[in-house]
């Protein structure tokens, strides 16, 4: 099973790569064009998919990825079982700092609460961080874009500071509350 | 020297003041809230402002129930008052607990929301157009509902409309009643005293009577209503909750009906045989024997078996669309927060778990 892997590539010159995966592909195309229009200096190229894993045809051309987003949308129970099965296409190593999930519909009355905390859940055990986005109006699709470029220049290693992408998820990483009770 | 004396002891009492003053702010006060952002590190918390077992109600998700019981309520609970309840389709709200609320002053409301529904009614208009209909409500409380000492006795308020003609006004123009059953025994506990825990509206009727309703009580005893919807997890366990029943008391079919986010949406209606969708909860279920307790896990083992089937058939995937309806012989429900019984002998497992529904949707 062909696994994808971060190091396997040569990294171009003051370029990043980002993978956005969805299952519904109905923010995927906002946020690309919202986070294209955002970033002047660096050159930002993003990349959609549905599910992983990603075609076998287009190995040799596609650039190397330095972050892989996972969209779940979360009133599709589909959209976070499909999110679980692509975790198993990447290698391990992306898990250090290079993967990151976008959680949107959240603030809807509809949903369940277990589903976000399934994906909190989930999101914890890969010690990935979770944003919560907006993406009905154009100030959610610009903020989440904002956000998802500052981890994605980290982990592609163009920050000014010298941060590493694993410091930065060792941050940023999302935990869950195991027992509320202790207060 | 007196003088000096005096201006020391002056002195000193500001300084008592003032330092009285300044110790209560200098405490760092961290409130705990479900908000919106919250998915980075948890900051240490200090002190918290309000008391713990308030806050922590929303965060308790109950992983296992018990199996549905058949209870024979008639004989808590007054049959009659019961069919009133089993009469029709309800529309469900949550409630915060009320203040001041006395079982015992009932006729005092009545009176008072008759005369605050008239007033609604006549206001901006200056001179009486038209039949002037009176209104008559009666609230009643229906005893044996509650399961547990906590729990506040069931309130079933009539609204009737009385005609001018002097005809026959005993139909009731607008039903509601509010409920706790099986409420979260520490959540009641904590609440300060003069506070009664109702969490569950049910109304039916006119919309314009249940607000005019809603109105009258959160202006009598401050509390706040909120609609209820039932999410996709509480449908689920509804489904494997009757399920469970058939033989007990068969439930003649299980439907369940589907949204799916196509251009335009499809509406799906998915038809179990009941002795099919029986064998398959009963191979899902383990029997534990004395105490029937029914996990999450059993519940999504079923609601996927039942979804994979339809894929195998259909290829359409279930899960990416949203579940809007569940019914049985037993009962219905319908995601907009809408609730049939049917049946007398289910009636507390259902409110129960409406109760517990409620009670996590109540803002705290």
């Amino acid at each position: 099973m062909a696994l994808l892997t971060p190091y396997s590539k040569i990294p171009e010159l003051n370029t990043a790569t980002l993978l956005l995966v969805e299952n519904e592909e109905q923010f995927q195309c906002r946020l690309a064009d919202a986070i294209v229009q955002r970033e002047k200096d660096v050159n930002v190229n993003v990349r959609l998919a549905r599910k992983l894993p990603l075609p076998v045809e287009n190995g040799e051309t596609r650039p190397r990825i330095d972050l892989v987003v996972f969209i779940v949308n979360l009133l599709s129970e589909q959209s976070f079982l499909v999110v679980e099965n692509s975790l198993n296409h990447l290698s391990s190593d992306y898990f250090l700092g290079k993967v990151c999930f976008v959680v949107t519909s959240a603030r809807c009355g509809a949903v369940s609460q277990e589903r976000l905390l399934s994906v909190r859940k989930l999101a914890a055990s890969h010690r990935c961080p979770v944003i919560c986005a907006e993406h009905q109006t154009d100030d959610g699709v610009t903020m989440a874009a904002t956000r998802l470029l500052t981890i994605l220049k980290v982990s592609a290693g163009l920050s000014p500071m010298p941060t590493t992408a694993l410091y930065m998820s060792t941050l940023t990483r999302c935990t869950v509350p195991s027992d509320l009770d202790e207060d | 020297m007196m003088g000096g004396r005096a201006v020391g002891m002056r002195g000193s009492e500001m300084e008592g003041r003032s330092s009285a003053v300044n110790t209560p702010v200098r405490r760092p006060v961290t409130r705990r809230s479900k908000s919106y952002g919250r998915s980075c590190v948890e900051p240490p918390s200090l002190f918290w402002q309000t008391p713990g077992h308030l806050t922590t109600l929303g965060h308790r998700i109950p992983t296992s129930r018990r199996a549905a019981k058949s209870h024979n309520i008639t004989e808590k609970v007054d049959p009659e008052q019961v069919a009133l309840l089993l009469d029709g389709e309800w529309k469900l709200s949550y409630v915060t607990p009320l203040f001041l609320f006395r079982h015992t002053q009932l006729k005092l409301y009545s009176k008072r929301l008759a005369a605050f529904i008239i007033a609604e009614k006549q206001q901006g208009v200056a001179v009486e157009v038209g039949l002037e209909a009176g209104f008559r409500v009666s609230f009643s409380a229906v005893l044996g509902m509650a399961e547990t000492e906590e729990d506040a006795e069931t309130v079933f308020i009539q609204i009737f409309s009385r005609p001018v003609f002097g005809a026959d006004g005993s139909k009731p123009v607008w039903q509601g009643w509010l409920t706790c059953v099986n409420g979260d025994p520490e959540y009641l506990r904590s609440l300060p005293p003069d506070f009664t825990s109702l969490p569950l509206f049910c109304s039916r009727g006119a919309e314009s009577l249940s607000a005019l309703v809603k109105s009258w009580f959160q202006r009598t005893f401050d509390c706040s209503f909120g609609a209820l919807g039932l999410s996709s997890s509480t449908l689920h366990w509804l489904a494997a909750l009757w399920t469970g029943c058939h033989p007990a008391a068969g439930i003649r079919y299980l439907k369940l009906g589907w949204t799916m986010p196509t251009q335009p949406p499809l509406d799906i209606e998915y038809s179990v045989d009941p002795q099919d969708a029986w064998e398959l909860w009963n191979s899902v279920h383990k029997e534990d024997g004395a105490d029937e307790r029914i996990s999450v896990d059993e519940v999504q083992s079923f609601i996927n078996g039942l979804e994979t089937h339809f894929f195998r058939h259909f290829k359409i995937y279930l899960s990416s669309g949203t579940l809007t309806k569940v019914s049985t012989a037993l009962g219905s429900a319908h995601h907009h927060g809408k609730i049939k019984m049917s049946s007398s002998d289910y009636i507390s497992t259902v409110l129960t778990l409406l109760t517990e529904c409620a009670l996590l949707k109540t803002p705290v």
